[in-house]
């Protein structure tokens, strides 16, 4: 077992609070990323994991073992830096080597373990080559590679494609990939890039100021944001939110808004819930379409941009001049039909709107006439 | 030809032509080495003479010359050696702790190189006496490696602010002690700056005089001080004796540049210009 756990965990720099009372567990034989903007303390809760700092207050432990005051040397644990740390002058098969050398392993076990992560790291043309003679995307594979083969219990990775270029980047993301799936450490993988956490995670961890915000599989994340901020923060653009007030008809609790033609019954709210709420959609689930439609809204297009996958990226505007443009994302040919600064109808699906509270927390509860029916978190494909 | 290969060649024979200008004292020196004692003063200078080894012979001859270049050796490349020790190890301190004040001490410590020596001869000499160290093997070479650390820890600091932390941090999550990371992971990564602070220093022990005269004893003279109190050993300026022992002396320090080159050029510029961080 070498799951980690850390409890109310505490790290100020002076007057700045880079971690307020975390108290986490991170999962074990699982990729954890801990995500977040800079600055949000996800890093030095990793430094604090490998003892490369001290938390002000609070306790880790590692499968039920406290290493707080253990040096990083006696926690068995690797590490992978963004900077590719890697010995110049020799050769990518000497750098995977040298920390082995110190441990007491036989001369065929070291080879075995160090032909191993080559093979598994896809290092093969360069294992003879002398590390300056190499790119930072290979260096940072190496660097990889070198904390794979000593087998740690947990191995740690702070922002470690950050520093190369795109093309590097794509390949040494499809590499840990790879790496992870075939590994069954416990690994916990800091990164500000949401399309790293996606890819790589088997769970993220979100964090904002200090605080881990949410710890959910990446689709669940993405589709059911327990606050504001995971809805803004991950998507590309994020969540698009407008203003609704809760009202009641003689059925019971609706809810009126400026992208709903008629107020929306809603169902299972919590008892004392605010009359002030946000709904929050994902971009690509907003549905757009050239006619009138039931439960359409008319709005003008102001803009029209080509995205990834040659989607179209909308900026949208209601007419009532209140409500702040928002964004919509469609399919190619749906865009392509679309002019700028035509008029377009906007339907919010009820079951994929998500609604928060004026604290940015979410509600739980339905939306529509047949809203018996629970929502199932949607999977995305 | 083109214009600007023709214009590069021009600027390059001046350049060679300003050089051995420079040069020239030098040369003469070592030519006067070997000149017979006649022909040294002549004006204008000979350039087309028989050598002769005379020179050489009666500066071996000398009492103490043997004993005065063992000093030479041993006191310079001990003190540089003990600063270099010290400056390391103090360079990394202040590159990884960064104690408080550490900008000012390093200005405080460069501040020391740049008061003139003859300003400090007389609180050093009282200081010493008061040691009882004057005329000491241990005071001189400590007096050295006390000069040496300053420029030494200002060189190595540079040369360890480049080294990535990530390097140390790498090597303690390994399982590295931090004597491991100081000695085995960061030391041979500074080697160019380890070599530069070695052959600066050296260079200023080697002709150091005024100390050596005024602090060191009979033995622990080293030859610039022969150089000065020889010159007049026969009642007249010993010129033959000059050319030669200069020759003699200069050897070695020219070796050593000649050698270490390359590492001398990234020194010069602190460890500041460097491919890559």
């Amino acid at each position: 077992m070498a799951d980690i756990r850390v409890e109310r965990l505490r790290k100020t720099f002076g007057p700045v609070v880079a971690l307020d009372d975390v108290s986490f567990s991170f999962a074990d034989s699982q990729v954890t990323c801990l995500l977040g903007p800079s600055g949000c303390g996800k890093t030095t809760l990793m430094r604090i994991v490998a003892g490369l700092e001290q938390p002000t207050a609070g306790e880790v432990f590692f499968g039920g073992r406290r290493v707080t005051s253990l040096p990083p040397r006696k926690r068995e644990i690797g590490m992978v830096f963004q900077y590719p740390v890697v010995y110049k002058g020799i050769s990518v098969y000497r750098n995977i080597e040298l920390p082995l050398l110190s441990e007491k392993l036989g001369k065929a076990e070291r080879a075995r373990r160090v032909e191993e992560v080559i093979a598994l790291l896809g290092l093969e043309v360069s294992a003879d080559k002398d590390v300056s003679a190499l790119d930072n995307g290979t260096r940072q594979k190496v660097a990889v590679a070198r904390e794979v083969a000593r087998q740690p219990r947990i191995i740690l990775f702070d922002e470690p494609i950050t520093n190369v270029d795109a093309v590097a980047k794509l390949q040494l993301k499809r590499a840990f990939k790879e790496l992870t799936r075939r590994l069954s450490q416990t690994i916990v993988y800091v990164t500000h890039d949401q399309t790293e956490a996606m890819t790589l995670a088997d769970q993220i961890a979100l964090m904002r100021d200090g605080r881990i915000v949410q710890c959910d599989a990446p689709r669940v994340l993405y589709n059911r944001p327990a606050d504001r901020f995971g809805g803004w923060f991950l998507g590309n653009p994020g969540m698009a939110f407008f203003d609704a007030v809760l009202g009641a008809n003689g059925d019971g609790p609706t809810l009126a808004s400026p992208l709903f033609p008629a107020p929306v019954p809603v169902a299972d709210l919590p008892p004392g819930a605010p009359t002030s709420i946000t709904l929050g959609i994902r971009p690509e689930q907003i549905r757009v379409g050239g006619a009138a439609a039931p439960g359409a809204v008319q709005a003008m297009l102001l803009r029209k941009s080509i995205s990834i996958g040659r989607q179209y990226l909308l900026s949208l505007r209601l007419p009532d001049g209140i409500t702040p443009p928002f964004k919509a994302k469609v399919e190619p040919a749906l865009g392509d039909a679309l002019a700028a600064g035509s008029d377009v109808w906007v339907e919010l699906p009820l079951d994929r709107v998500t609604l928060f509270d004026p604290s940015g927390s979410r509600l739980e509860a339905r939306l529509g006439a047949g809203a018996a029916a629970p929502v199932a978190a949607p999977v995305r494909s | 030809m083109n214009e600007t290969s023709w214009r590069q060649h021009l600027y390059h024979g001046l350049l060679w032509l300003i050089a051995l200008l420079f040069f020239m004292p030098v040369l003469w020196i070592f030519l006067a080495a070997f000149k017979a004692e006649g022909l040294l003063v002549s004006w204008p200078p000979r350039w087309f003479f028989t050598p002769t080894l005379d020179n050489l012979r009666d500066v071996f001859a000398r009492p103490g010359f043997w004993s005065y270049l063992a000093m030479s050796f041993v006191l310079s490349i001990g003190a540089v050696v003990i600063a270099l020790v010290v400056s390391f190890l103090a360079a990394y301190s202040f590159s990884r702790y960064k104690p408080t004040g550490t900008n000012f001490i390093m200005f405080l410590l460069l501040s020391v190189r740049m008061v003139p020596a003859t300003a400090v001869v007389v609180p050093v000499f009282l200081m010493y006496s008061a040691f009882g160290w004057s005329k000491t093997f241990h005071g001189m070479l400590l007096f050295y490696a006390m000069f040496a650390i300053p420029f030494s820890l200002w060189i190595l600091k540079g040369f360890l602010d480049g080294v990535s932390e990530r390097y140390d941090e790498t090597a303690l999550v390994n399982g590295g002690s931090r004597l491991h990371v100081i000695f085995r992971v960061v030391l041979p990564q500074v080697k160019p700056g380890l070599v530069a602070a070695f052959i600066f220093n050296i260079i200023f022990v080697w002709n150091e005089f005024l100390f050596n005269y005024l602090l060191g004893g009979k033995g622990t003279t080293m030859i610039p001080v022969l150089l000065a109190t020889g010159v007049n050993e026969g009642g007249s300026v010993d010129w033959t004796f000059i050319a030669s022992l200069s020759f003699i002396y200069m050897l070695p320090p020219i070796l050593a540049i000649f050698l270490f080159q390359k590492y001398l050029l990234v020194g010069m510029t602190f460890g500041t210009v460097r491919g890559e961080v």
